[in-house]
Protein backbone atom coordinates (compact mmCIF):
# COMPACT_ATOMS: atom_id res chain seq x y z
CA UNK A 1 0.00 0.00 0.00
CA UNK A 2 1.59 3.54 -0.96
CA UNK A 3 2.29 5.52 2.64
CA UNK A 4 0.94 8.90 1.07
CA UNK A 5 -2.76 6.99 0.83
CA UNK A 6 -5.09 8.21 3.93
CA UNK A 7 -7.19 6.15 5.81
CA UNK A 8 -10.15 7.68 4.15
CA UNK A 9 -9.14 7.24 0.34
CA UNK A 10 -8.36 3.57 1.69
CA UNK A 11 -12.05 3.21 2.73
CA UNK A 12 -13.69 4.68 -0.80
CA UNK A 13 -11.42 3.96 -3.16
CA UNK A 14 -9.91 0.17 -1.85
CA UNK A 15 -12.46 -1.20 0.04
CA UNK A 16 -15.20 0.99 -1.65
CA UNK A 17 -17.02 2.19 1.68
CA UNK A 18 -18.16 4.98 0.57
CA UNK A 19 -20.24 6.23 3.60
CA UNK A 20 -17.26 7.90 4.82
CA UNK A 21 -17.27 11.29 3.02
CA UNK A 22 -14.59 13.77 2.20
CA UNK A 23 -15.54 17.42 2.65
CA UNK A 24 -12.45 19.36 3.32
CA UNK A 25 -9.71 17.34 3.59
CA UNK A 26 -7.86 18.98 6.18
CA UNK A 27 -9.61 17.92 9.41
CA UNK A 28 -11.38 20.94 9.93
CA UNK A 29 -15.18 19.26 8.63
CA UNK A 30 -15.35 16.40 10.42
CA UNK A 31 -16.86 14.61 7.13
CA UNK A 32 -14.53 11.93 7.51
CA UNK A 33 -15.41 10.94 10.81
CA UNK A 34 -14.71 7.18 11.99
CA UNK A 35 -14.12 5.20 15.17
CA UNK A 36 -10.50 4.26 15.06
CA UNK A 37 -10.18 2.18 18.40
CA UNK A 38 -13.11 3.18 19.44
CA UNK A 39 -12.21 6.99 19.08
CA UNK A 40 -13.73 9.57 16.49
CA UNK A 41 -10.81 10.99 14.32
CA UNK A 42 -10.79 12.47 10.71
CA UNK A 43 -9.91 9.79 7.96
CA UNK A 44 -8.41 12.63 6.29
CA UNK A 45 -5.55 12.87 8.41
CA UNK A 46 -4.75 9.29 8.96
CA UNK A 47 -2.25 7.14 6.88
CA UNK A 48 -3.56 4.18 5.80
CA UNK A 49 -0.56 2.81 7.17
CA UNK A 50 -0.74 4.78 10.43
CA UNK A 51 -4.20 2.43 10.89
CA UNK A 52 -2.58 -0.93 10.46
CA UNK A 53 -3.09 -3.18 13.05
CA UNK A 54 -6.13 -0.84 14.95
CA UNK A 55 -9.81 -1.49 14.51
CA UNK A 56 -11.77 0.71 12.00
CA UNK A 57 -15.28 1.80 12.51
CA UNK A 58 -17.32 3.32 10.05
CA UNK A 59 -20.91 4.22 9.00
CA UNK A 60 -21.41 0.73 7.29
CA UNK A 61 -21.07 -0.97 10.53
CA UNK A 62 -24.56 1.12 11.82
CA UNK A 63 -27.17 -0.86 10.21
CA UNK A 64 -27.57 -4.90 10.96
CA UNK A 65 -29.42 -6.89 9.03
CA UNK A 66 -30.92 -3.91 6.64
CA UNK A 67 -32.32 -2.07 10.02
CA UNK A 68 -30.64 1.10 10.98
CA UNK A 69 -29.26 1.48 14.30
CA UNK A 70 -31.20 3.67 17.17
CA UNK A 71 -28.53 6.46 16.09
CA UNK A 72 -29.47 6.44 12.88
CA UNK A 73 -33.22 6.29 13.27
CA UNK A 74 -33.18 9.08 15.60
CA UNK A 75 -31.44 11.19 12.67
CA UNK A 76 -34.04 10.25 10.43
CA UNK A 77 -36.89 10.65 12.93
CA UNK A 78 -35.32 14.25 14.14
CA UNK A 79 -35.26 15.76 10.71
CA UNK A 80 -31.42 15.78 11.49
CA UNK A 81 -30.69 14.56 8.10
CA UNK A 82 -31.01 17.28 5.00
CA UNK A 83 -28.64 16.87 2.10
CA UNK A 84 -26.66 13.78 4.27
CA UNK A 85 -23.29 14.30 2.97
CA UNK A 86 -22.38 15.33 6.76
CA UNK A 87 -24.45 12.53 8.53
CA UNK A 88 -22.02 10.17 8.39
CA UNK A 89 -19.65 11.75 9.72
CA UNK A 90 -22.07 13.27 12.79
CA UNK A 91 -23.48 9.67 13.01
CA UNK A 92 -19.33 8.25 13.83
CA UNK A 93 -18.89 11.36 16.46
CA UNK A 94 -22.46 10.57 17.91
CA UNK A 95 -21.29 6.39 18.22
CA UNK A 96 -17.95 7.61 19.52
CA UNK A 97 -19.45 9.93 22.30
CA UNK A 98 -22.23 7.46 23.83
CA UNK A 99 -19.94 4.33 24.10
CA UNK A 100 -17.30 6.77 26.19
CA UNK A 101 -20.65 7.98 27.74
CA UNK A 102 -24.26 7.22 28.38
CA UNK A 103 -25.45 10.06 29.69
CA UNK A 104 -24.01 12.87 28.04
CA UNK A 105 -24.98 16.55 29.40
CA UNK A 106 -26.52 19.21 26.51
CA UNK A 107 -22.34 20.45 26.94
CA UNK A 108 -21.12 17.52 26.56
CA UNK A 109 -23.42 16.64 23.11
CA UNK A 110 -21.96 20.12 21.72
CA UNK A 111 -18.38 19.49 22.66
CA UNK A 112 -18.74 15.84 20.94
CA UNK A 113 -20.36 17.28 17.38
CA UNK A 114 -18.48 20.31 17.18
CA UNK A 115 -15.88 18.77 14.94
CA UNK A 116 -18.91 17.62 12.68
CA UNK A 117 -19.88 20.71 10.24
CA UNK A 118 -23.52 21.10 8.78
CA UNK A 119 -24.57 23.42 5.87
CA UNK A 120 -28.49 22.64 6.08
CA UNK A 121 -29.44 22.13 9.29
CA UNK A 122 -29.05 24.62 11.84
CA UNK A 123 -27.29 22.04 13.96
CA UNK A 124 -30.50 22.16 16.56
CA UNK A 125 -32.33 18.40 15.07
CA UNK A 126 -29.12 17.03 15.17
CA UNK A 127 -28.42 17.99 19.31
CA UNK A 128 -31.76 16.92 19.47
CA UNK A 129 -30.91 13.39 17.74
CA UNK A 130 -28.08 12.57 19.97
CA UNK A 131 -30.27 13.53 23.22
CA UNK A 132 -32.53 10.70 21.76
CA UNK A 133 -30.02 8.75 20.73
CA UNK A 134 -28.62 8.94 24.17
CA UNK A 135 -31.89 8.31 26.35
CA UNK A 136 -32.73 5.20 23.75
CA UNK A 137 -29.20 4.12 24.57
CA UNK A 138 -29.32 3.96 28.16
CA UNK A 139 -33.41 2.41 28.14
CA UNK A 140 -31.71 -0.49 25.73
CA UNK A 141 -28.10 -1.33 27.00
CA UNK A 142 -28.27 -3.94 24.10
CA UNK A 143 -29.36 -0.78 21.46
CA UNK A 144 -31.34 -3.66 19.52
CA UNK A 145 -32.14 -1.84 16.61
CA UNK A 146 -35.41 -0.17 15.89
CA UNK A 147 -37.62 -2.10 12.98
CA UNK A 148 -39.69 -0.07 10.86
CA UNK A 149 -42.65 -0.50 12.56
CA UNK A 150 -41.43 0.06 16.02
CA UNK A 151 -40.87 3.10 14.97
CA UNK A 152 -43.16 6.04 14.67
CA UNK A 153 -44.22 10.01 13.08
CA UNK A 154 -43.28 11.38 16.41
CA UNK A 155 -39.59 11.19 17.46
CA UNK A 156 -40.50 11.47 21.51
CA UNK A 157 -41.81 7.56 20.14
CA UNK A 158 -38.34 7.02 21.79
CA UNK A 159 -38.78 8.75 25.44
CA UNK A 160 -41.00 5.43 25.50
CA UNK A 161 -40.13 2.95 23.50
CA UNK A 162 -39.02 0.03 26.17
CA UNK A 163 -42.81 0.85 27.66
CA UNK A 164 -44.54 0.81 24.65
CA UNK A 165 -42.61 -2.71 23.37
CA UNK A 166 -44.25 -3.75 26.96
CA UNK A 167 -47.53 -2.83 25.96
CA UNK A 168 -47.34 -5.14 22.90
CA UNK A 169 -47.97 -2.48 20.94
CA UNK A 170 -46.16 -1.85 17.55
CA UNK B 1 -2.64 10.71 -1.79
CA UNK B 2 -0.78 13.29 0.75
CA UNK B 3 2.24 12.54 -1.08
CA UNK B 4 5.24 10.11 -1.84
CA UNK B 5 6.80 9.12 1.18
CA UNK B 6 8.76 6.19 2.67
CA UNK B 7 6.88 5.36 6.27
CA UNK B 8 8.26 3.46 8.97
CA UNK B 9 7.09 2.40 12.38
CA UNK B 10 10.02 2.06 14.63
CA UNK B 11 9.11 0.46 18.18
CA UNK B 12 11.85 1.73 20.32
CA UNK B 13 14.10 5.43 20.22
CA UNK B 14 16.92 4.14 18.94
CA UNK B 15 15.68 2.44 15.68
CA UNK B 16 13.46 5.64 15.52
CA UNK B 17 16.78 8.14 15.53
CA UNK B 18 18.73 5.54 13.26
CA UNK B 19 15.81 6.40 10.71
CA UNK B 20 16.04 9.93 11.08
CA UNK B 21 20.05 10.19 10.91
CA UNK B 22 20.25 7.31 7.80
CA UNK B 23 17.18 9.38 5.89
CA UNK B 24 18.60 10.84 2.19
CA UNK B 25 16.47 13.59 2.18
CA UNK B 26 14.27 15.46 4.71
CA UNK B 27 12.76 13.33 7.28
CA UNK B 28 9.74 14.50 9.54
CA UNK B 29 8.26 12.79 12.86
CA UNK B 30 4.84 12.40 12.86
CA UNK B 31 3.25 12.00 15.97
CA UNK B 32 -0.62 13.16 15.88
CA UNK B 33 -0.23 14.06 12.06
CA UNK B 34 -2.49 17.33 12.64
CA UNK B 35 -0.30 19.44 11.47
CA UNK B 36 2.13 17.65 9.63
CA UNK B 37 -0.03 16.07 7.43
CA UNK B 38 -2.18 19.18 6.00
CA UNK B 39 1.46 20.87 5.68
CA UNK B 40 2.17 17.61 3.28
CA UNK B 41 -0.92 18.00 1.68
CA UNK B 42 -0.73 21.63 1.75
CA UNK B 43 2.91 21.25 -0.29
CA UNK B 44 4.47 23.14 2.63
CA UNK B 45 6.58 20.39 3.73
CA UNK B 46 7.85 17.28 1.55
CA UNK B 47 9.29 14.61 3.52
CA UNK B 48 11.38 11.83 2.05
CA UNK B 49 10.24 9.84 5.23
CA UNK B 50 7.77 9.75 8.01
CA UNK B 51 9.06 8.07 11.12
CA UNK B 52 6.06 7.26 13.00
CA UNK B 53 6.99 7.46 17.12
CA UNK B 54 3.12 6.65 18.03
CA UNK B 55 4.48 3.07 18.70
CA UNK B 56 6.88 3.46 20.96
CA UNK B 57 5.93 2.44 24.47
CA UNK B 58 8.57 4.99 26.14
CA UNK B 59 6.90 7.55 24.33
CA UNK B 60 3.27 6.89 25.60
CA UNK B 61 4.08 7.90 29.06
CA UNK B 62 1.41 10.19 31.10
CA UNK B 63 2.37 9.68 34.55
CA UNK B 64 2.45 11.60 38.12
CA UNK B 65 5.36 10.35 40.52
CA UNK B 66 5.45 10.50 44.03
CA UNK B 67 6.57 14.01 44.28
CA UNK B 68 3.71 15.21 42.15
CA UNK B 69 5.98 15.65 39.14
CA UNK B 70 3.95 15.02 35.89
CA UNK B 71 5.12 13.62 32.47
CA UNK B 72 3.72 13.27 29.51
CA UNK B 73 4.90 11.46 26.20
CA UNK B 74 5.34 12.67 22.75
CA UNK B 75 3.02 10.21 21.53
CA UNK B 76 0.26 11.03 24.16
CA UNK B 77 -3.14 12.43 22.58
CA UNK B 78 -4.34 15.60 24.38
CA UNK B 79 -7.94 13.82 24.55
CA UNK B 80 -5.44 11.30 27.07
CA UNK B 81 -4.81 14.62 29.12
CA UNK B 82 -8.04 15.70 29.57
CA UNK B 83 -9.49 12.41 30.34
CA UNK B 84 -7.00 12.04 33.50
CA UNK B 85 -8.76 13.20 37.02
CA UNK B 86 -5.97 13.58 38.60
CA UNK B 87 -3.99 16.43 36.07
CA UNK B 88 -7.05 18.33 35.81
CA UNK B 89 -7.65 18.55 39.78
CA UNK B 90 -3.69 19.45 39.73
CA UNK B 91 -3.02 21.35 37.05
CA UNK B 92 -6.59 22.44 35.59
CA UNK B 93 -5.02 25.72 33.27
CA UNK B 94 -3.23 22.39 31.53
CA UNK B 95 -6.30 21.09 30.90
CA UNK B 96 -8.13 23.83 30.49
CA UNK B 97 -5.55 24.44 26.91
CA UNK B 98 -5.88 21.33 25.61
CA UNK B 99 -9.85 21.71 25.54
CA UNK B 100 -9.52 24.68 23.40
CA UNK B 101 -7.66 23.23 20.88
CA UNK B 102 -9.59 22.21 17.76
CA UNK B 103 -12.19 19.27 17.89
CA UNK B 104 -12.40 15.92 19.73
CA UNK B 105 -11.61 14.30 16.68
CA UNK B 106 -8.52 16.08 16.17
CA UNK B 107 -7.35 15.67 20.18
CA UNK B 108 -7.66 12.16 19.80
CA UNK B 109 -4.60 12.59 18.03
CA UNK B 110 -3.19 15.76 18.21
CA UNK B 111 -0.22 15.91 20.87
CA UNK B 112 1.28 18.16 23.49
CA UNK B 113 4.66 17.80 22.23
CA UNK B 114 4.18 17.83 18.67
CA UNK B 115 1.93 21.44 19.21
CA UNK B 116 5.10 22.89 21.30
CA UNK B 117 7.51 21.15 18.10
CA UNK B 118 5.38 22.66 15.37
CA UNK B 119 6.32 25.93 17.25
CA UNK B 120 3.24 28.17 16.16
CA UNK B 121 3.37 31.69 17.85
CA UNK B 122 -0.23 30.81 19.04
CA UNK B 123 0.90 27.09 20.22
CA UNK B 124 -2.35 26.74 22.85
CA UNK B 125 -0.48 24.17 25.05
CA UNK B 126 2.87 26.88 24.94
CA UNK B 127 2.10 29.25 27.53
CA UNK B 128 0.43 27.45 30.21
CA UNK B 129 3.48 25.20 30.16
CA UNK B 130 6.10 27.46 30.16
CA UNK B 131 4.06 28.91 33.15
CA UNK B 132 4.37 25.89 35.16
CA UNK B 133 8.00 25.43 34.27
CA UNK B 134 7.80 22.94 32.19
CA UNK B 135 11.08 20.90 30.16
CA UNK B 136 11.12 19.15 27.16
CA UNK B 137 13.18 16.25 26.78
CA UNK B 138 14.84 15.08 23.98
CA UNK B 139 16.73 12.28 22.05
CA UNK B 140 19.50 12.00 19.86
CA UNK B 141 22.31 9.49 18.73
CA UNK B 142 24.28 11.65 21.10
CA UNK B 143 22.10 10.67 23.93
CA UNK B 144 19.64 12.76 25.92
CA UNK B 145 19.32 16.48 27.09
CA UNK B 146 16.91 18.66 28.99
CA UNK B 147 15.06 21.75 26.85
CA UNK B 148 14.18 24.58 29.43
CA UNK B 149 10.62 24.82 27.43
CA UNK B 150 11.77 28.98 27.68
CA UNK B 151 14.70 28.46 25.60
CA UNK B 152 12.58 25.54 22.58
CA UNK B 153 10.80 28.27 20.67
CA UNK B 154 13.40 30.28 18.46
CA UNK B 155 11.15 31.59 16.11
CA UNK B 156 8.08 31.46 13.98
CA UNK B 157 7.53 27.71 13.21
CA UNK B 158 11.24 26.86 14.70
CA UNK B 159 12.53 25.18 17.90
CA UNK B 160 15.88 24.81 19.45
CA UNK B 161 15.49 20.78 18.36
CA UNK B 162 18.45 19.56 16.41
CA UNK B 163 17.57 17.74 12.85
CA UNK B 164 17.46 14.13 14.08
CA UNK B 165 16.56 15.15 17.24
CA UNK B 166 13.56 13.54 19.08
CA UNK B 167 11.31 15.71 21.52
CA UNK B 168 10.46 12.83 23.80
CA UNK B 169 8.51 13.78 26.90
CA UNK B 170 7.56 16.73 29.01
CA UNK B 171 8.11 16.94 32.48
CA UNK B 172 6.54 19.40 34.66
CA UNK B 173 7.79 20.23 37.97
CA UNK B 174 5.52 19.21 41.28
CA UNK B 175 3.77 22.22 41.77
CA UNK B 176 3.80 23.92 44.63
CA UNK B 177 1.16 23.49 47.76
CA UNK B 178 -2.32 25.22 46.94
CA UNK B 179 -0.90 25.88 42.99
CA UNK B 180 -3.85 27.47 40.69
CA UNK B 181 -3.22 27.47 37.16
CA UNK B 182 -5.70 28.99 34.13
CA UNK B 183 -5.87 29.57 30.77
CA UNK B 184 -7.70 32.18 28.68
CA UNK B 185 -7.87 32.14 24.61
CA UNK B 186 -9.98 34.81 22.44
CA UNK B 187 -10.82 33.50 19.47
CA UNK B 188 -13.05 34.18 16.77
CA UNK B 189 -14.30 31.01 16.31
CA UNK B 190 -14.66 28.11 19.09
CA UNK B 191 -12.31 25.26 17.92
CA UNK B 192 -12.32 25.92 14.33
CA UNK B 193 -9.78 28.94 14.53
CA UNK B 194 -6.12 29.56 16.34
CA UNK B 195 -6.22 32.13 18.95
CA UNK B 196 -6.20 35.54 18.44
CA UNK B 197 -4.45 36.24 21.98
CA UNK B 198 -3.85 33.87 24.92
CA UNK B 199 -2.84 33.89 28.33
CA UNK B 200 -1.92 31.41 31.02
CA UNK B 201 -0.42 31.84 34.43
CA UNK B 202 0.02 29.76 37.94
CA UNK B 203 -0.33 31.19 41.49
CA UNK B 204 1.11 29.51 44.32
CA UNK B 205 -0.24 31.11 47.66
CA UNK B 206 2.67 29.38 49.59
CA UNK B 207 5.19 31.34 47.47
CA UNK B 208 3.36 34.27 46.35
CA UNK B 209 4.58 34.00 42.98
CA UNK B 210 2.74 34.98 40.03
CA UNK B 211 3.63 33.48 36.44
CA UNK B 212 2.07 34.72 33.22
CA UNK B 213 3.18 33.73 29.83
CA UNK B 214 1.53 35.03 26.64
CA UNK B 215 0.64 33.63 23.11
CA UNK B 216 -0.38 34.85 19.61
CA UNK B 217 1.57 38.34 20.56
CA UNK B 218 5.38 37.92 19.18
CA UNK B 219 6.77 35.52 16.87
CA UNK B 220 7.39 32.76 19.39
CA UNK B 221 4.90 32.12 23.08
CA UNK B 222 6.41 34.86 25.65
CA UNK B 223 7.14 33.90 28.87
CA UNK B 224 7.38 36.59 31.37
CA UNK B 225 9.28 37.80 34.56
CA UNK B 226 7.58 36.02 37.57
CA UNK B 227 5.35 38.71 39.65
CA UNK B 228 5.86 38.72 43.01
CA UNK B 229 2.24 39.39 44.77
CA UNK B 230 3.32 39.62 48.50
CA UNK B 231 0.98 41.53 50.08
CA UNK B 232 -0.32 43.63 46.88
CA UNK B 233 -3.73 44.32 46.17
CA UNK B 234 -5.49 42.55 43.35
CA UNK B 235 -5.76 46.18 41.21
CA UNK B 236 -1.98 46.37 42.20
CA UNK B 237 -1.15 42.70 40.76
CA UNK B 238 -3.17 43.28 37.52
CA UNK B 239 -1.64 46.61 36.63
CA UNK B 240 1.66 44.76 37.10
CA UNK B 241 0.80 42.52 34.94
CA UNK B 242 -0.82 44.36 32.10
CA UNK B 243 2.57 46.28 32.31
CA UNK B 244 4.55 43.23 32.26
CA UNK B 245 2.33 41.91 29.09
CA UNK B 246 2.44 45.74 27.36
CA UNK B 247 6.53 45.94 27.35
CA UNK B 248 7.14 42.24 26.29
CA UNK B 249 4.31 41.96 22.99
CA UNK B 250 5.00 43.06 19.64
CA UNK B 251 2.06 41.45 17.87
CA UNK B 252 1.40 41.65 14.37
CA UNK B 253 -1.63 42.04 12.02
CA UNK B 254 -3.02 38.90 10.28
CA UNK B 255 -6.10 37.81 9.17
CA UNK B 256 -7.58 37.10 12.42
CA UNK B 257 -6.79 40.01 14.13
CA UNK B 258 -5.00 43.32 13.77
CA UNK B 259 -2.03 44.21 15.56
CA UNK B 260 -3.79 47.22 17.33
CA UNK B 261 -6.76 45.01 18.40
CA UNK B 262 -4.33 42.08 19.85
CA UNK B 263 -2.82 44.94 22.20
CA UNK B 264 -6.31 46.36 23.34
CA UNK B 265 -7.56 43.35 24.23
CA UNK B 266 -4.57 41.01 25.58
CA UNK B 267 -4.47 43.41 28.48
CA UNK B 268 -8.42 42.33 29.04
CA UNK B 269 -7.62 38.77 28.96
CA UNK B 270 -4.75 39.34 31.48
CA UNK B 271 -6.36 41.07 34.42
CA UNK B 272 -9.05 38.37 33.79
CA UNK B 273 -7.15 35.55 34.35
CA UNK B 274 -4.96 37.27 37.43
CA UNK B 275 -7.97 37.84 38.84
CA UNK B 276 -8.95 34.50 38.77
CA UNK B 277 -5.78 33.29 39.94
CA UNK B 278 -6.27 35.54 42.76
CA UNK B 279 -9.07 34.32 44.30
CA UNK B 280 -9.41 31.64 46.88
CA UNK B 281 -10.86 28.93 45.28
CA UNK B 282 -8.44 28.63 41.87
CA UNK B 283 -8.78 28.84 38.48
CA UNK B 284 -10.67 29.99 35.83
Amino acid sequence: MPSGLTLLEFLRERLYLTGTKEGCGIGECGACTVLLDGKPVTACLVLAVEADGCSVETVEGEATDGQLSVLQRVFVETGAVQCGFCTPGMIMSARGLLRRNQNPSDDEIVEAMAGNLCRCTGYEAILEAVRLAAVAVVARPKAEPLTRETGSEDSRFLRGAESTRKDGRR
Amino acid sequence: MLGRFDYQRPSTLPEAVRLLAESDGPAAILAGGTDLLVDIRGRRHDPRILVDIKRIDALRRLDVDSGGALTIGAAVPLNEIIERASIRRTFPGLVQAAESIATCQLRNRATAVGNLCNASPAADMAPILLALGADLMAWSARGERTIPLSSLFVGVKKTSLAPGEIATELRIPAPKPGLRSGFLKQQRLRGHDLAVVSAAGTYAPSTGVLRLAVGSCAPTPLLLEPIEVGRSSKAVVEEKAVRAVQAAMWPISDTRASADYRRAVLPVLVKRLVADLLVEGGAP
